[in-house]
């Protein structure tokens, strides 16, 4: 385990002196608009998400035969690549039913390549680059933030180890029913299948876990719930790419936290919080940069993790 | 007040848990009944691509990813909707619009298939018999030597969808009727390659024409052939086609049937 430090004694606040904006003489508050509108790692990351998905129904449109099949399960120049969550829900129903015919070759190939790739990226990586929910459900993020600005609803958060619960209670629901029902209910697979394959009436189900996170709670199926998510949490809990975060070039505005989809992994830009000087997100961060964007004293960066001289 | 407010959100957090395990229970429940509701039979079973494996394998074991889907080059398959609830997202043919002709010769969607839920090993076996049957009786040094044709038209018969089942109150044949045309009118988008077919790619069939006395496709357009269905004669210049065990249930003869609804159908394999 890469210890986070969260259990160590905090550092005392920085004192005023040692604040950016003094070093830079001044206002606080012009210091803190100073990068309002700056969405580049936003920009790059929407491109690679939709050029991705759109490889999937080119490829399939036009045959291509670049990156067939869809999130569940697809096949990159001939390699096959497996959803992680999907595989193990057949590796639990497998071992219920003794039939085990259907774990190939390829669906182990499948596997491990995507192991070691989110390892290597990052784990929720997929989150915030490929997945189509992702997008939508940030699109939305907007609606719900301007709602409960406005004071029209009230914004409900829950423990963020309830997806741990769901992540269980999921594959438990496999084991018993002996039947992929995740696969019904999984709004990444739905999306993905709908815009290689065609549209269905099951895309009221996404609509649906759409309006549920603008009137009731931000990101609901992102953060408590999506059992992929969740698997890539645990693949990417030694990952080397990360963000760095430095408490030098921090000034407490916590910009970061407001932008942020798991803000509990950004805990230590809090005034008083830090316990290094500097820190490293954990597996929830899905690496989307909207925190290095948003930042006015550049104090988020991404790195790989021994790679990075300060 | 630290310790007060770390029991509330415990207390929160046990409470909003059982109800994600109380609605991923309710969730398996209602499989469970939707289940028995299905081995009743009211629903309809859907035809799945070949070699398939049982259903109650097939459901889990297929990912939903529809690779078989993309690599068809007929695009005989077809991701299932909501409407086959359980099934969604799963592979099915509906051989009425388009069969599954076998005019890939080399059965991809069974190859692609990441998870084998259309199994490639029974027909590897098939196919190895085959070659090796075919070397009894040929010697590789020959000119003419290729196992591949007789290795792929095992593979073929040993692919078993359903059973084609004809209907003998519409069948033109049972009436002594022949056909004349076009079978399924200028606008049908269906294409496949048939037998006699001299081309290496699949056809539409709305650019053939055929001309009958007694109508007689759903056995001349047979992918497989005599082992598969024959023309029984009835007397009184009566025929009726009738299905063998041959029959794989591709649904060439399906998709060809010029009477509406067709005359024959295939019944999905049960076990």
């Amino acid at each position: 385990m890469i210890k986070s430090g969260k259990d160590k004694k905090p550092l005392p606040p920085k004192p005023m002196e040692e604040m950016p904006h003094v070093k830079l003489g001044i206002d606080y508050k012009t210091w803190c608009d100073s990068q309002p509108h700056r969405n580049k790692w936003r920009y790059i990351r929407w491109s690679v998400l939709i050029f991705m998905n759109l490889l999937f129904v080119f490829s399939f449109w036009l045959d291509l035969s670049l990156l067939e099949g869809s999130l569940s399960g697809s096949r990159l120049f001939g390699f096959y690549l497996m959803d992680p969550f999907n595989s193990l829900q057949e590796l639990f129903i497998s071992a219920k039913t003794g039939h085990f015919v259907h774990l190939t070759t390829n669906f182990f190939i499948g596997i491990t390549t995507i192991v070691i790739f989110y390892f290597l990226l990052g784990g929720r990586t997929f989150c915030s680059w490929l997945c189509p929910y992702h997008f939508l459900a940030e699109l939305t993020e907007k609606l719900h933030n301007y709602l409960v600005k406005k004071k029209k609803i009230k914004e409900h958060k829950f423990n963020i180890g309830l997806r741990y619960v769901f992540w269980a209670s999921f594959l438990l629901l496999a084991f018993f029913t002996t039947n992929l029902v995740f696969e019904d209910l999984n709004p990444v697979g739905i999306i993905s299948r709908a815009i290689i394959y065609g549209p269905g009436l099951i895309l009221l189900w996404v609509l649906a876990l759409l309006l549920f996170e603008i009137v009731y709670s931000k990101r609901f199926w992102c953060r408590y719930v999506c059992p992929i998510g969740t698997t890539y949490t645990m693949i990417g809990k030694l990952s080397p790419l990360t963000i760095r975060f430095e408490l030098d070039k921090c000034g407490y505005c916590r910009d970061c936290q407001t932008v942020c989809l798991v803000p509990h992994e950004l805990w230590f830009v809090q005034r008083g919080k830090a316990t290094q000087k500097v820190h490293y997100t954990g597996s929830d961060c899905t690496n989307c940069g909207l925190c290095i964007d948003t930042c006015a004293g550049e104090a988020l960066k991404y790195v790989v993790k021994g790679f990075d001289k300060f | 007040m630290g310790n007060q407010k770390k029991d509330i959100s415990r207390r929160q957090f046990i409470k909003a848990s059982a109800v994600a395990v109380g609605s991923v229970a309710a969730i398996g429940f209602g499989v469970e009944y939707i289940k028995k509701y299905d081995d009743s039979g009211d629903f309809q079973k859907i035809l799945r691509p070949p070699g398939a494996i049982l259903e109650d394998d097939f459901i889990y074991a297929c990912i939903k990813c529809g690779l078989c889907v993309q690599i068809c080059p007929v695009q005989a398959i077809k991701l299932a909707g909501i409407n086959q609830i359980l099934s969604y997202g799963t592979p099915y043919i509906n051989v009425r619009n388009q069969a599954c002709d076998f005019s890939c010769d080399s059965l991809q969607c069974v190859e692609t298939c990441p998870t084998a839920a259309l199994n490639f090993v029974q027909f590897k076996e098939v196919g190895e018999k085959a070659v090796e049957e075919y070397d009894k009786t040929h010697d590789y040094k020959q000119p003419g030597y290729n196992p591949f044709k007789s290795q792929i038209k095992a593979m073929k018969e040993a692919v078993k969808m359903g059973t084609a089942v004809v209907h003998k109150k519409t069948c033109l044949a049972v009436k002594g009727k022949g056909f004349k045309g076009t079978p399924r009118g200028e606008n049908f988008k269906g294409i496949y390659r048939a037998p006699d077919s001299k081309e290496k790619r699949p056809v539409p069939l709305n650019t053939k024409k055929f001309d009958r006395e007694i109508c007689n496709l759903c056995v001349t357009e047979c992918p497989i052939g005599d082992s598969a269905i024959i023309m029984e004669d009835m007397g009184n210049a009566t025929f009726k086609p009738k299905v063998l065990d041959g029959c794989t249930g591709c649904g060439v003869c399906v998709m060809v049937c010029p009477t509406e609804p067709s005359s024959i159908t295939i019944e999905p394999k049960k076990d």
